[in-house]
């Protein structure tokens, strides 16, 4: 629960503080890194708790006086509904998260590796 | 293998980074798009709010804003500065994408936005000289200290509101197209005069009448495109006696024939940019007021050109609609005035064809003497690519738009040089200001002279009882036909010599008729000493406007409205009997019973449900084509057509003339012959597109109106919407534009007025208020305008009040 908790509310406060998207690749990375034991705790935990902030966060934006805004990006962006649109946006939260992550657990093993043979 | 895989995801990474961090195309970056802490997600209704006290830094003194139920500002301030430095900050708040993009449009710098794709559009905006145009105007109003004052506390109110931006709060066209703002200038809000400017003067058939002067003859140009066009209804009554001596040009040029022969309409601004206004004096109202009205018909898109506004001081309080980027209510009214325009169409723009003396167009011919062309070199910023000089040569005329596509025999190239009104120094800033706070007749009228480019018909009501209106700029003194044609350039005969004196211009005040109008037809009878032009507007509009308010007396409201949305059809009326009775039936399928009972019984009113409305206009311009596409296709390009009444007058006179004969097939056509197969031809292109005759023919249906986002983007725009009216109708609403401003105000003790625009105040296209009118302005309703005279609300719970506090 802590791998999907904490992706998620770090990610919230920088994001709310600084805005920039790519704290969904930087935190995972961070946090992939400090992983120990599991890839699938690295990635698709990180993953899954930053598709559940940014789909979650979709979600209410969208019901929060965004639905002129969702209805019209999704006529934009050609898919059916508001919720396909934050589904979408989830999901490229995951994907991001579940690289990242992953990419910042290889490189802990990778760094790791070498140092026990150095 | 670990380290393999570990290389792998971090490329991965950063592929999958750049693709959603950068625009692929026209895509968004979809990582910053989709971002809900700062995409599009946050560009919601929650934009819209606004606390009941604000800090805003840069005010000089506390300013109070009353928001109405459509969220139109009333701004009331202590001082001059306040006023403007609010408007620039609320108009920015609402619509600054908009205000800036149009800057960007206009200095020619779409490049550094979208690419080099726009980098020819931008060269030749460059070239046509707005950004010349925009720099030598700010010059000019900076040496008036008041100009200075307003332009700068407008810019100061716009960049503090740019400051208190955040990557969430940006307006989501910045967030699909990936840039930011920039920093507002006083050189911006010129260069959006200068847009404007440039969209109501700009366009211009010269060289296509140079080339079918040069290609059938110049009895043909002065047959078909004559100075004074069939049933035309001056705007000034054409009994008036000019009691002046006019000026005459030393010398007028020879008729030349340019090595020119691209058509130069195409990018050049809408052949439709028109209006209506009119006034009418207190014998013919009801209330024994003054009623003023104007819709000016521009392109219609969103967000929308206008954004109403009332602005008042302890010297001012004025109500109208503002060009967002610009400071003061360009149309509108105050407690004594109320004032409307129409583009006067006069010619501004002349283009010179001029030899150079080599490739490099550093020297010019000029009076037999080799003459060196000054050289403007423009840095053009490419996103995502290098910067581009690109250098062009200023004539004694002016920039070289055009380079050629011929030599001279004697083997030298040749350029065109536009010579264009609005390149001139001019203060129209001040202008403006000055009929904000003019209280009459002669207050608004002294306000206007600086009024220079776009030349416009000024109509004014006062509260005083007077109305009035003035074909008003300035506009180059020339002989008959001068400026009809491209113009050689190596001499003195032919260049502008003098402008028109202003208090010769068109004019009229208090007519006996008791009414004023225009709609951008011919200024003034063939008694008028001076040539301002030909190519005006044809008359149906104006013939019906004029013919209605000769009819009409104990006028209200109501009857101004009927009239700003009548969609009779006046051409219509005069020949579709005609046309009808050259059918021959037994030619025509037997499936055409139906429309053919319906243009009989039609009453020629264009209203959306109207389907043989859009099958006249259809087969109408099927019959122009007929006559006029053979002998007009010249060099690979269909030139300027003669305009509907010149054409409806051959038809209804001329049974017999070669223009009906189809230069391109063997056999002979004659009148009656092109009007059946234009008839046949429409009907079976309309079944081709729309199937059998019903519903979907509907004018509504079949042409309707689309309003576009100024991108184009489709999801942002309003289609579809059920409009009548059409062109040459006073309701002259069409596909993609038509009446983009309604405005009706009655001068009593307290001014009564009601208005709409095609859009809403908000430029969000997230928000209510971006397109809450639209479909009360297709239905023909308009709002009542609530002109305020304090920000005491009371208990006037469809108001809101905010407080625009300085902090510092």
């Amino acid at each position: 629960m802590i791998n999907i908790l904490a992706p998620l509310v770090i990610v919230f406060i920088l994001q709310v503080l600084f805005y920039s998207w790519w704290w969904i690749i930087l935190v995972p990375l961070v946090l992939g890194f400090l992983e120990k034991d599991s890839v699938l705790k690295a990635a698709l935990a990180t993953g899954f708790g930053v598709f559940l902030l940014w789909f979650g966060m979709a979600v209410y934006q969208w019901k929060n006086g965004g639905e002129i805004i969702v209805m019209r990006i999704a006529e934009v962006m050609g898919v059916g509904s508001g919720f396909i649109l934050a589904l979408a946006t989830g999901l490229v939260g995951f994907l991001l998260a579940l690289v990242a992550g992953y990419a910042g657990f290889s490189l802990r093993k990778v760094l790791i590796k070498e140092y026990q043979i150095s | 293998m670990r380290l393999f895989k570990t290389i792998l995801a971090f490329l991965l990474l950063i592929v999958l980074f750049n693709l959603l961090n950068t625009n692929q195309g026209s895509i968004p970056p979809l990582g910053k798009f989709l971002n809900p802490f700062a995409g599009f997600w946050q560009n919601g209704e929650k934009l819209d709010h606004i606390d009941d006290i604000l800090d805003v830094n840069g005010l000089r003194d506390e300013v109070q804003v009353v928001w109405d139920e459509r969220q139109v500002p009333h701004i009331f301030a202590k001082n001059s500065y306040d006023i403007y430095f609010a408007q620039g900050f609320l108009t920015a708040r609402h619509r600054l994408w908009q205000m800036e993009f149009q800057t960007h449009v206009a200095a020619g710098r779409v490049s550094e936005i979208i690419g080099v794709k726009a980098l020819e559009f931008d060269r030749l905006q460059r070239r046509r000289g707005l950004l010349m145009a925009a720099q030598t105007a700010i010059q000019h109003m900076g040496e008036d200290s008041e100009t200075q004052l307003i332009l700068q506390a407008y810019a100061n109110g716009v960049n503090t509101w740019i400051e208190s931006l955040n990557p969430a709060t940006l307006p989501l066209e910045y967030k699909l197209l990936n840039y930011e703002p920039e920093v507002w200038s006083t050189l911006k809000t010129s260069l959006l005069l200068k847009y404007m400017a440039w969209d109501l003067t700009g366009r211009n058939s010269e060289m296509d009448l140079s080339i079918i002067q040069a290609s059938l003859g110049e009895e043909f140009v002065k047959t078909f495109y004559p100075e004074n066009t069939p049933h035309t209804d001056p705007i000034i009554p054409a009994g008036k006696p000019w009691r002046f001596e006019a000026m005459a040009p030393d010398s007028i040029p020879p008729p030349f024939v340019p090595q020119f022969v691209r058509d130069l309409r195409k990018g050049e601004p809408n052949a439709n940019n028109g209006s209506n206004n009119w006034a009418v004096s207190g014998k013919k109202t009801r209330s024994g007021h003054p009623i003023l009205a104007n819709d000016p018909h521009l392109g219609l898109n969103l967000p929308s050109i206008w954004y109403e506004i009332q602005l008042s001081t302890p010297d001012m309080n004025v109500y109208g609609v503002s060009l967002p980027g610009a400071p003061a209510v360009v149309i509108g009214f105050n407690k004594d005035i109320a004032w409307g325009m129409t583009n006067a169409g006069s010619d501004v723009l002349d283009w010179f064809e001029i030899e150079f003396k080599d490739e490099t167009y550093t020297e010019y011919r000029y009076m037999n003497e080799w003459i060196e062309a000054d050289q403007r070199v423009e840095e053009i910023f490419i996103r995502d690519g290098e910067t581009i000089l690109d250098t062009f040569a200023l004539t004694r005329y002016g920039p070289l738009v055009y380079f050629g596509e011929n030599q001279l025999e004697n083997g030298h190239p040749t350029g065109l040089a536009m010579r264009w009104a609005a390149h001139d120094p001019s203060n129209e800033m001040i202008a403006v200001r000055d009929m904000n706070i003019a209280r009459d007749r002669e207050s608004f009228f002294t306000a206007i002279e600086a009024f220079s480019t776009p030349g416009q018909n000024f109509a004014l009501a006062t509260r005083e009882g007077d109305i009035a209106i003035r074909h008003n700029g300035k506009f180059p003194l020339r002989g008959a036909d001068q400026g009809k044609f491209v113009r050689a350039g190596g001499d003195t005969i032919g260049e502008w010599q003098d402008w028109i004196p202003y208090d010769q211009l068109p004019a009229i005040s208090n007519p006996w008729r008791g009414y004023i109008s225009s709609a951008n037809q011919k200024p003034a009878g063939k008694n008028y000493p001076y040539y301002l032009g030909w190519d005006y507007e044809d008359y149906e509009r104006g013939s019906r406007i004029n013919d209605r308010l000769d009819q009409l007396n104990k006028i209200e409201f109501e009857d101004m409205q009927d009239l700003q949305m009548d969609n009779f059809n006046l051409q219509a009326e005069l020949m579709l009997p005609f046309l009808l009775k050259q059918l021959d039936i037994e030619t025509l399928p037997s499936d055409v019973g139906a429309i053919l009972n319906d243009l009989h019984t039609w009453n020629y009113i264009s209203d959306p449900h109207e389907k043989v409305a859009w099958v006249y206009n259809q087969w109408w311009l099927h019959i122009e084509q007929a006559i006029w596409y053979d002998e007009l296709t010249l060099f690979n390009e269909v030139r300027t057509i003669p305009t509907r009444s010149v054409t409806s007058r051959l038809l209804l006179k001329q049974p017999k003339l070669a223009c009906y004969d189809d230069i391109n097939t063997p056999e002979p056509e004659g009148r009656s012959q092109i009007i059946n197969q234009a008839f046949r031809q429409t009907i079976k292109d309309l079944v081709d597109d729309l199937g059998p005759y019903g519903e979907a023919w509907e004018l509504g249906r079949a042409r309707g109106t689309e309003i576009n986002h100024l991108l184009s983007v489709k999801g942002l725009g309003r289609p579809g919407l059920y409009t009548g009216g059409g062109t040459g109708i006073v309701n002259a609403t069409k596909k993609t534009h038509g009446p983009s401003w309604r405005m009706l105000v009655e001068l009593g003790d307290r001014p009564k007025a009601k208005g709409i625009f095609p859009g809403g105040q908000s430029g969000n296209p997230g928000s209510r208020y971006y397109d809450n009118a639209v479909n009360n302005w297709v239905a023909g309703n308009y709002y009542n305008i609530q002109f305020l005279s304090s920000a005491d609300i009371g208990n006037n719970s469809k108001l809101s009040l905010t407080h625009l506090r300085n902090y510092q």
